[in-house]
Formats: structure tokens, C-alpha cells, sequence
């Protein structure tokens, strides 16, 4: 059984309203979308935002995520620097949720899309479909990342007792977010498509030899 | 077969090389320039590091102490560290930029921490936020220094206030409480700093600053003293307790008063003693002590108890000091011996010495210099014979030895010469040892007995009858008296008289008194050969002295013997039955006197002696005339007189040579007036030389 893509079929689909057209065809005559075999520029895109969350990232751990005001003296945490603390204290778990939602998971999709990124550009030993799972994981689990923004969100709007105690956000939380948004915006920008078409290049190639 | 859709009709894309680049990349490109402007500017911005070293690093935290100025933070520290061998703690700090320039030479920099003091709690907000470095510099840019060396204690004057600073001292002996304020009408006014201990130990001295709106309350002419501790007096107007304040009760604290107007302003620097009482105080400036004193340390040899601190120093017998501190010292290097010297060290009074010009101390070390080089030396002295206390006299030794005053030492010292130590008690403690040996129990025993013989003696029956005897004999001679023979006597004395006269005329005639004029020149002569004589006088001298030296040697011992041996023999020989006789002897011998007042009468003697007496009155007329060329004759001798003292003047080869030829000029002298006496006598009255008086 031979699977053939709408593109080796002179096809294409209309992501807005899926009817099919011409290959050739620029804009959807039914509802107006442009038309687009694969993403144009896709993986460009994707790299772009790649990069610029990766530097955003960077100044998430080095600067302050959260400045903790008492009576006479402020405190500054880092991220990972907040963890520790709490593993000092004993609040292993806590310290934990903090290291996987905001270390774990950011670093992971940054090799995640690198991976796949790579992978339809040149051969790889992951399989077609477990790349499609892995693109899918990023995709969803992405928007957990901003937990960690939430959480000094929801603190400071609550520990604001003026000058017996307060908690700010600090320079941190704002390079956090930016960092977790970019990561989204390069996952979106992936054509999940050209994982497949990458497999049909390989296996047209291989029939001919 | 299958429909082919129909061929629609489609423009082959022709994309410039821009439209094949996602405008996406825009995005990481913009934040990457951002993150590079940021990064470039921050390091622009950044201050200077600088590295300050402290004893100890209380409470100093990286990333966390700030550097405050004006207790604003101007930098943070970033790293706390040891120097190299752990000597001290070394405190990077991160200067603000805008602050930088000023951080220069004049900076201080000082750790604060909570304190608390009897004055009250300091750095209170360092309890909880922890310490910070205060830092104080000028408010001129200087030029960026960057290694400091901390002070340990908050500085009492900081380089923004434009106080007076001043120096406070203690008098010699006197006490001090250190951090304290200074006190004017009660209201603070300035502040002391640490004390600190003068090098030699005798006194204390600190500083300390006057707030700038109270500098001009401070003159040349202000005295400060300590109002520390509580002062309880009972007078007439009953008990009185006085303190100031509170704080000063408990902490001590200075204040000050002027109580002449008419002083300059203060210098920055100047040095003020700080008296114990306000009447000290008040005192001190009526005597001048307000020029610091030349201390002089003076070494003597042997270590003489009687010296205490106090004790006057004397020049020319006006105290122009005293004696500030004692002590031994011992240094084998020096003296060459391991005996304990007496270190005495002195306090001079520059106003005392009475100096031209500029009174300070720098002019009486060299008045002293000067002074030492011509012979000045210092020396013990007894100040009282009672209490046998000393004193040190500052006292011109001729011949002395050159010295100068060593300037080698921290206090210059005074050469020294022997001490002139009466000691009182030995010398009378010789004297009563003395009378103590006399004989003088045997003495009265021989005074008594020779005392009891002659009151026999005077009580014998012989010498009991002797007035009566003389009594006859008065009566004899009355009548004798009484005869018409003896009426007749002046005319005899007239007689003799006139014959002398005759005599006197014969003198004149041969020109005796030209003779004795020139006998006198011959005197002069001899005089004049006298000056060689005198030559001889030094031995003379010495025999005199060993004639001295033998009477000196001459026991009184044996001639208290003797005189009691002689009323021995007085005795003896009153008791002999010869010195019984005596008595009767006499009466012998009054009664032959008795005869021959008889044979007188019945001679013609009276009238023999009347013609004599005429002839003494010519002759005494005569006289009269020949004494009138004495003056002339006194005038030579004056001459000679002054002839031999010039002589003897010019004798001046020693003292006491002088001194012996003087009294032998006065000797001489005393002849002369003696002549001169007798001549001026004659003048007046020549008939007393007929006259035998």
C-alpha cells in the first residue's frame, strides 16, 4: 500500500475551510485563505523563535524572579536558587514542581523543537510517528510552563502588607514569561506536515535505488 | 482513464532573496541588539571597585552590605575576603559612578554598628537590617583612590563639616573621660574623641571638635575643665551639690568658659589643658600656664629620697617650674653602672624665665641651650631644713665641664651637677656630740672650790681691817693736800715749764720738724719697698695658715684641762700661809705710804712742782706751734697709705692672698688713723700731751 501526499498529488488544502484545491491554486476561492502547500518559511520561523526564547531564558535564572521584602531586609531568589532554598527548608515537593515546570519542561522543549526542527531537515532515527507524538506533547504541555509565572502573579497580589512585608515580581518572571510565549510561538510555527514529508523523500529515494 | 483537472493557469514565483528570509528573524536580531545595548550600557554605568581593609568584618555581608554616604547607599559590597597571612578583612566595594571622583585621599570610611552608650543608643536601625559602611569624604572631586584602610571607630570629624578642631590635654597628673561631649550653658557643643597616652605617660591628650556655629566661643583666652562626676560642698549658705547633667554625671563630660575677653581665634590644632575645676581653671589664667610648658628631663646620679612631684624648680631662686614626674631608671649602657638613677622630669614655665619676644617653649630650650654652654647645670638642693624635702636649683658652675643639653631623647635633657645637700642633722648631731664630751661637771667642781676660798679669803679678819687703813690714808693725803706747801707747787711747775719752753725754742731753732717731714719721705720710701716685701707675703700666709691649722689643731679638750689645772693652782696658792700675810702686808705698805706723805709735806716739793708746771705751759705752747706742720705730715702719710693699697691691689693673683693683704692694708690703716687720731687730738688740745692723757 503506497501512501501519497496531497502535495505528490498536485493538492492542496485550505487549513481555514479544508477544501481541496489545485496545487496551483494561491487563495481559496471559497473562503478567501491563502493557500499554502507547507508553510512557507516554516522552519525559519520556528528557529527565530527558538533563538529568542532560549535568550529570554537565560536572564530567567541569572536575574531575580522573586524580591521578598520584611521588615528591615529585602531577599532576592532566583529561580533555581528559590528551589534549593526549599529543599533546605525541607519542602522537597515544592521544590520540585518549582524545578519541572520551571526548568525541566522549558529546557526539554527547546530540545524537543531543536530536534524536530533538525530532523526534517536531515535523517534521523526517531521514527515519523514518534516525532508526530513529540510535537504533539510540546504543543500541549507548553502552556504549563506559565505556572510558574502565575505563581509569583497570584503571591504578589497577595503579599503586599506595606512595610511589614511584600513580594514584587522581579526582572526575572517578565523574561520567564516572554521566554515560555517564544517557545509557544515556535512550537505553532512548525509544519507537523514536513515530518512526514521528509519520510516520503527517504523511502521515493530508496525505491529508486 | 481519469479526468485531469484542466490546467489552470499559474506564474511561476520569482522571489527575491529578502522574501525568501522570514521577517520573524527581525524578532531575536531586535533583542539581541536590545540585550547588547543594555549590557554595554550597564557596564558603562558601572562604578568603580573599591578595596577597603578593616581589623574585623562584623557583620559585613557581599552583595548585601551597602556603602552609605549621608546614609544614602552609594555601593554595595561585593566581596568580603582576607588580606594575604589573614591579617585583615578586605571589603570590595562598588562604587556609584556619579559618587567616584570624590572618593579620594580625605576619605574615611568606617563599619556602623548598634551602640549604646551612658549618651544613648547609635545605629539602632543597624539591629536588624545588619551594618553598613558609612563613608565621609570632601565635597571636592579628588580623583579616584582605590584602596583604603578602614577605621575602626566612627570618626569624630568628617571631612563635610567645617568644625573647629582643637586638641584637649591633661594637666600633668590629671584625669580624663574620653567620648565625651563638651558642654557650653549645658547645650553640646562639640565632642571628644578617643584619648590616647603620651608617649612619656604624663598625661593625656585627645581630640576633639567644636561645632561651627559654636567655634567662636573658643579664643586663646579659653580655659576648659571637667564637669564629670558631682561636686558636694558645705558653706555658709549650707550644703550644696552641683552637677550639670545627667549625662555628663554618668559619662563625663568638658566644658569651657572665657573669662578675659580680648583673645584671638582659635587655629585648627591648637592644644588646651583641660583643668580639674573651674577655680583651677580660673587660676591658671591669671598664671600664664596657658603657654605649653619645656619639659626637661634631668638625670641625677645618686637616687635621693626627698624629691617628690611638685617640687619646685628653681632659677636663681625663682621657681620657674616643678617637678612633673619621678622615676628610677636603670641602663648599664648609659651610666655604666647598675645603680638606680633618679629621672626627674620637669615642667618649665617659658613665661617665668622672663624672655624678649615669642614665649613658647621652642625659645626657652634655646635660652636654656644658651645658658647650659656658659655653665648652667642642675643639681639637688635641700628646699627645707626641716622637713629635709628637695628641690632642684638650675645653678651657674664655674669651671664646669662642657656639656649641652641632649636633644637626642623625646624630652631633652639637662646636665646635672653635685647635689648641695645640707644635712642639718648630722652636723647638729655633731655639734651636741661635741658638748657632750666637754668636761664640764669637773669644770664647775673647780669654779665652786676656787668661788669657796675666795669668800674665806674675803671674810679673813686681815683684810677686814683694810678700810679702816685706807681710810686713815685718805685722811692723810687731805691734809697733805691741804698744806700751804703744795699750795705752792704751781708756781714750781710754772718754773719747770718755762725751762721746757726754752727747750722747745732750741728745737725750733734747729729745724727738728723739717727733720722729722723728711724722716716721713724716708717712710714713704720704705713703703714703696714694701711692694717687694709684699712679695713674700704668700709664704707668709702659708705659715699663717699652718699657724691657723695648728690652733685649729689646738684641742679645746686640754685647755679646758689646763684652765682647770690653773684654778687648781689659784687655789693652792690662795690657800698658802703667804697669801694669809697678804693682808697684813698691806697695811704695812699703807702705813710706809703714810710716812712718806709726811716727808712730802715737810719738803719743799710743792713749790718745785708749781715752777715745773709754768715751764710744761711754755713748752706746751710750743708744741702747739710745731704741731701745726702735722697736717702736712698726715697728707704724706695718706699718700703712703694710698701707695701701699694700690700696691696691694695689684696683688690680685688669688682671693685670698687679696683677701689677706687686705686685712693687712687694714691694719696698717687702722695704725694710720690711730696716728691720725692722736695728730687731730694734739691739734685740738696740745696741752694733753703735757697733760699725759
Amino acid at each position: 500500500m503506497s501512501q501519497r501526499s496531497a502535495k505528490e498529488m498536485g493538492l492542496v488544502a485550505c487549513p481555514r475551510c479544508t477544501k481541496v484545491w489545485p496545487i496551483e491554486t494561491d487563495r481559496c476561492e471559497r473562503c478567501g485563505k491563502t493557500l499554502h502547500s507547507r508553510s512557507p518559511k516554516s522552519l525559519q520561523r520556528v528557529w527565530a523563535w527558538w533563538v529568542i526564547g532560549v535568550m529570554c531564558y537565560i536572564p530567567a535564572n541569572i536575574l531575580p524572579m522573586l524580591t521578598t521584602r520584611t521588615l528591615f531586609r529585602s531577599e532576592d531568589s532566583t529561580i533555581v536558587g528559590g528551589a534549593v532554598e526549599l529543599i533546605h527548608h525541607g519542602s522537597v515537593g515544592i521544590a520540585l514542581i518549582i524545578l519541572i515546570a520551571s526548568v525541566a519542561i522549558p529546557v526539554g522543549k527547546f530540545f524537543a523543537i531543536g530536534f524536530l526542527a533538525l530532523s526534517v531537515q536531515r535523517p534521523s532515527a526517531a521514527s515519523q510517528h514518534q516525532r508526530q507524538i513529540l510535537y504533539e506533547v510540546v504543543e500541549y504541555i507548553g502552556r504549563w510552563s506559565m505556572i510558574d509565572v502565575f505563581v509569583v502573579a497570584i503571591l504578589s497580589a497577595l503579599v503586599q502588607l506595606k512595610a511589614l512585608a511584600s513580594i514584587n515580581p522581579g526582572p526575572a518572571s517578565l523574561f520567564f514569561a516572554c521566554s515560555v510565549i517564544f517557545t509557544m510561538l515556535s512550537a505553532q510555527s512548525f509544519d507537523s506536515r514536513l515530518i512526514w514529508d521528509r519520510h516520503d523523500q527517504m523511502k521515493k529515494s530508496s525505491a529508486h535505488v | 482513464m481519469s479526468d485531469s483537472p484542466p490546467p489552470i493557469p499559474h506564474q511561476p514565483n520569482r522571489k527575491p532573496i529578502w522574501s525568501q528570509v522570514s521577517l520573524v528573524w527581525l524578532i531575536p536580531i531586535a533583542a539581541l541588539l536590545i540585550a547588547l545595548a543594555v549590557a554595554w550600557q550597564s557596564y558603562q554605568n558601572q562604578g568603580p571597585l573599591i578595596t577597603i581593609e578593616f581589623e574585623e568584618g562584623t557583620g559585613i555581608a557581599p552583595r548585601e552590605t551597602e556603602l552609605r554616604y549621608r546614609d544614602i547607599a552609594v555601593g554595595l559590597v561585593e566581596d568580603v575576603r582576607f588580606s594575604e597571612g589573614l591579617e585583615k578583612v578586605v571589603v570590595s566595594i562598588r562604587l556609584d559612578k556619579e559618587v567616584a571622583p570624590y572618593v579620594d585621599n580625605a576619605s574615611k570610611f568606617w563599619v556602623v554598628r548598634p551602640e549604646l552608650t551612658a549618651r544613648g543608643v547609635s545605629g539602632l536601625d543597624t539591629v536588624l537590617s545588619g551594618v553598613f559602611i558609612e563613608g565621609t569624604w570632601d565635597n571636592t572631586p579628588g580623583g579616584l583612590v582605590r584602596e583604603f584602610a578602614g577605621l575602626p571607630d566612627e570618626p569624630l570629624f568628617r571631612e563635610r563639616e567645617n568644625a573647629l578642631e582643637i586638641a584637649l590635654r591633661t594637666t600633668a597628673n590629671g584625669k580624663f573621660t574620653d567620648n565625651s561631649p563638651i558642654l557650653f550653658r549645658g547645650i553640646e557643643v562639640g565632642r571628644i574623641g578617643k584619648a590616647r597616652i603620651s608617649p612619656e605617660g604624663n598625661y593625656a591628650i585627645a581630640e576633639a571638635v567644636i561645632e561651627e556655629q559654636y567655634a567662636h566661643l573658643i579664643t586663646d583666652t579659653t580655659r576648659f575643665w571637667d564637669t564629670s562626676g558631682f561636686n558636694v560642698s558645705l558653706g555658709p549658705t549650707g550644703a550644696e551639690i552641683d552637677f550639670s547633667s545627667l549625662a555628663s554625671l554618668v559619662s563625663g563630660g568638658i566644658t569651657f568658659s572665657t573669662f578675659v575677653s580680648g583673645g584671638g581665634p582659635t587655629q585648627n590644632g591648637t592644644v588646651f589643658q583641660v583643668f580639674t575645676d573651674e577655680t583651677a581653671a580660673r587660676e591658671s589664667l591669671f598664671n600664664a600656664a596657658e603657654v605649653e610648658t619645656l619639659e626637661l628631663s634631668v638625670v641625677f646620679d645618686d637616687n635621693v629620697s626627698g624629691l617628690a612631684v611638685g617640687a619646685p624648680v628653681e632659677l636663681s631662686g625663682l621657681k620657674i617650674g616643678e617637678v612633673q614626674t619621678l622615676n628610677g631608671i636603670i641602663d648599664q649602657n648609659r651610666f655604666g653602672d647598675a645603680r638606680v638613677h633618679l629621672n626627674a622630669v620637669v615642667s618649665i614655665q617659658p613665661a617665668r624665665l622672663g624672655l624678649d619676644g615669642e614665649v613658647s617653649p621652642e625659645t626657652a630650650l634655646t635660652f636654656l641651650t644658651a645658658r647650659v654652654s656658659q655653665g648652667l647645670r642642675a643639681r639637688l638642693a635641700s628646699a627645707s631644713l626641716l622637713t629635709g624635702g628637695l628641690k632642684i636649683e638650675l645653678v651657674d658652675v664655674e669651671d664646669a665641664p662642657p656639656e649641652a643639653i641632649a636633644l637626642d631623647s623625646d624630652i631633652p635633657l639637662m646636665p646635672t651637677t653635685r647635689s648641695q645637700i645640707s644635712d642639718a642633722s648630722a652636723t647638729v648631731e655633731g655639734m651636741f656630740t661635741r658638748i657632750n664630751n666637754l668636761p664640764v661637771e669637773e669644770l664647775l667642781t673647780s669654779a665652786i672650790d676656787f668661788l669657796d676660798s675666795a669668800s674665806s679669803f674675803v671674810a679673813s679678819d686681815g683684810l677686814q681691817t683694810v678700810p679702816a687703813e685706807v681710810q686713815a690714808l685718805l685722811g692723810d693725803v687731805r691734809g697733805l693736800v691741804s698744806s700751804p706747801e703744795l699750795q705752792n707747787v704751781p708756781t714750781l711747775l710754772n718754773a719747770t715749764l718755762m725751762r721746757f719752753e726754752n727747750i722747745l725754742k732750741e728745737i725750733e731753732t734747729q729745724e727738728t720738724v723739717a727733720k722729722m717731714v723728711g724722716a716721713v719721705e724716708a717712710a714713704a720710701n720704705a713703703a714703696a719697698g714694701v711692694d717687694t716685701a709684699i712679695a713674700g707675703v704668700p709664704a707668709l700666709i702659708t705659715q699663717f695658715e699652718a699657724v691657723a691649722a695648728k690652733a685649729a689643731d689646738l684641742p679645746v679638750d686640754s685647755l679646758v684641762t689646763e684652765l682647770a689645772a690653773l684654778a687648781e693652782t689659784a687655789k693652792t696658792v690662795i690657800g698658802t700661809d703667804d697669801f694669809e700675810a697678804l693682808p697684813g702686808q698691806l697695811g704695812a705698805a699703807l702705813a710706809e705710804i703714810d710716812a712718806t706723805l709726811k716727808t712730802l709735806r715737810e719738803g719743799g716739793l710743792v713749790e718745785n712742782a708749781n715752777a715745773t708746771l709754768a715751764s710744761a705751759r711754755n713748752a706746751a705752747d710750743s708744741v702747739a706751734t710745731s704741731v701745726e706742720d702735722l697736717p702736712e705730715l698726715m697728707a704724706q702719710m695718706t699718700a703712703l697709705l694710698n701707695q701701699a693699697s694700690r700696691t696691694v691691689k695689684g696683688f690680685d693673683t688669688g682671693r685670698e692672698l687679696s683677701r689677706d693683704a687686705q686685712d693687712a692694708m687694714r691694719d696698717i690703716r687702722d695704725a694710720a688713723d690711730a696716728v691720725s687720731s692722736l695728730a687731730r687730738k694734739l691739734e685740738r688740745d696740745p696741752s694733753a700731751l703735757i697733760r699725759r692723757r
